[in-house]
């Protein structure tokens, strides 16, 4: 009998067919906590946030079906339209910035053929740092009083700063510091494409007598299209739904000035408990995040080799 | 003759802009340590002070005036919790999707990096306060596990993809029940797998910035936390704040530093191969 069951079971994987493995109950048993964890924790509350977003709630917490009135008042609403310039502000520049200064610093390491595991490390420590410490760290360099930045600016003749007490610098410089935070990230990411990529094309080129600066836009670039467009992708989503170091170093200001949608949508959501408002505030976000992300994906389907 | 020279050349020049950069990213860093090693008058010293006697007074300060040790107790709490959490539900859930080869759960488990924390704060927050959780660690343990399952899952998936199924059909063929392959075959060969998932899912949940700010009280507050309501104090007293940043520092950069190489494979989640 159990010979019998046994040549069963190895017939079944003969064949090859996961759906009619006799173990596909202790399969769905182990991967249960996973499935019912990310359904309690993600995918309900995901619905439940749509729900919010057609409701409108009073004080005392009766929730009233209030259709699309709150996506009404968002397109009315000056400061989600501020939000919305905000953040594909910070958006742009940074990612403009993150990636130069990614693949700047990836060519840098990969032409440095011996670099120790150490002084690697020492390059990737800002991406260590959780995003609250690196606010709390900017805040003092950039003190208009008495910060390094402004100091070092003096030294070389420069006019000192407000940074982030301006409302006009107050997006450059985050995007500054988040590139500070996230530009070893990119060159990591676009190393390892670097070191992916066909060495004879290169030597080819050499032969040919191509300068270096061609060799580089003409075939360095192109071949890592298809890995930066990867990057880009990450960076997008962080840096649309950009929150933790505003949150610790403005709030939002001076004003509104870095009220990116998420750092506002947080605002509407725990600071005036306005949860309709702010849940349809987030499912926007969410959508447009979602929309550059398909299109990037889209071009990454077209630069690919 | 001439190549070789200005090859020698290209190195320094690229040496030199290495350091250069290096300077730039890490000297924000060395600055913060500094600052929470000096005196209150040589924080606000103008022109910034290189050389100054370091003094401990800050981190006396932070333990004596602040709840601090608290908040570092109950930061270990929720990241061992959440990180518990997350190999225990990642474990086997990357086993039955590299098993399967069903990836739909894996590819759902990112959704909550796509979204903005806040869509899942606001049901977060009224589903834990109507169970009456607020107040407890499991908000925030539970929280932080969406961070800390995706890590894991998508960490240990190359791992079981890369043991030859030969060997799950052999002890199969010996009558070995899936959760015995798992345990007694699968596991000891991604060993490693999970120690490196296990400390990036660690890093990231203690570097996790938003969940905590809303789901923690004042008893269960932890450093990141409170480092908002440090910010809040701090133009008072920069030294104490630069050691509250020092020391949340410390954890993420030593650990990260074991897990370095993995990083990468770490924060993008499958998008690209580390």
């Amino acid at each position: 009998m159990a010979s019998l069951s046994r040549a069963a079971s190895a017939q079944v994987i003969a064949d090859d067919a996961p759906r009619l493995n006799p173990h596909s109950f202790q399969l769905a048993a182990l991967s249960a906590p996973a499935v019912l964890f990310t359904f309690a924790m993600i995918a309900f509350p995901f619905c439940y946030a749509i729900w919010l977003g057609f409701h409108s709630f009073s004080a005392t917490g009766h929730s009233r079906f209030v259709g699309l009135d709150n996506y009404r008042k968002l397109i009315g609403d000056i400061e989600f339209w501020n939000g919305l310039y905000v953040t594909f502000a910070l958006y742009f520049l940074g990612l403009a910035l993150q990636i130069a200064g990614g693949i700047y610093l990836a060519i840098l390491l990969f032409n440095a053929k011996r670099l120790s595991g150490f002084m690697r490390s020492l390059f990737i420590s800002p991406i260590l740092l959780p995003s609250a410490v690196a606010g709390m760290m900017w805040i003092i360099i950039l003190d208009p009083s008495i910060g390094l930045a402004n100091y070092l600016l003096s030294l070389v003749g420069l006019p000192p700063s407000e940074w982030i007490a301006s409302p006009v610098w107050v997006i450059p410089t985050i995007a500054l510091i988040d590139t500070w935070h996230w530009t070893p990230y990119v060159a990591l990411i676009v190393l390892g494409g670097l070191q992916s990529l066909p060495q004879n094309v290169f030597e080819a080129a050499q032969i040919d007598g191509a300068s270096p600066a061609r060799t580089f836009w003409r075939i360095t670039l192109p071949l890592l299209l298809p890995t930066i467009v990867t990057a880009t992708v990450l960076r997008s989503v962080d840096l649309l739904r950009f929150f933790d170091i505003i949150y610790i170093m403005t709030q939002g200001g001076p004003g509104n000035a870095s009220n990116t949608l998420n750092v506002y949508g947080f605002k509407i959501g725990f600071e005036y408990f306005n949860i309709g408002y702010a849940s349809a505030l987030m499912l926007t976000l969410s959508t447009i995040v979602l929309g550059v992300v398909l299109t990037l994906n889209r071009l990454r389907k077209a630069v690919a080799w | 003759m001439s190549s070789t020279l200005s090859a020698a050349w290209a190195r320094r020049l690229n040496t030199l802009q290495l350091v250069l950069v290096g300077i730039f990213l890490l000297a924000p860093v060395v600055w913060m340590v500094l600052a929470s090693f000096k005196q209150s008058s040589d924080v606000i010293a103008y022109p910034p002070t290189l050389l100054f006697t370091p003094t401990i007074e800050n981190y006396r300060a932070l333990i004596e005036t602040t709840p601090f040790l608290s908040y570092a107790i109950n930061s270990i709490i929720v990241t061992v919790g959440s990180t518990t959490l997350g190999i225990v539900f990642g474990v086997p859930a990357a086993f039955v999707i590299s098993w399967t080869r069903v990836s739909w759960p894996a590819v759902l488990t990112l959704a909550a990096r796509m979204v903005p924390g806040a869509l899942f704060l606001l049901p977060w927050y009224i589903l834990f306060r109507n169970l009456g959780m607020i107040g407890s660690y499991w908000p925030l343990i539970l929280s932080h596990a969406v961070i800390t399952m995706p890590i894991v899952i998508w960490i240990l998936l190359p791992y079981f993809d890369g043991i030859p199924r030969s060997i799950y059909e052999a002890a199969q063929v010996d009558g070995c029940s899936v959760t015995r392959v798992l345990w007694r075959i699968a596991l000891p060969l991604v060993g490693s797998g999970v120690a490196i998932a296990a400390i990036l899912a660690f890093v990231f949940s203690w570097n996790f910035f938003l969940f905590v700010l809303v789901l923690s009280t004042s008893d269960t507050k932890t450093m990141i936390a409170a480092s908002f309501n440090f910010v809040g104090e701090g133009s008072t007293r920069w030294g104490v704040l630069m050691a509250v940043a020092t020391l949340i520092a410390l954890p993420p950069l030593m650990l990260a530093m074991v897990v370095q190489r993995w990083l990468v494979a770490g924060l993008t989640l499958g998008a690209v191969k580390g």
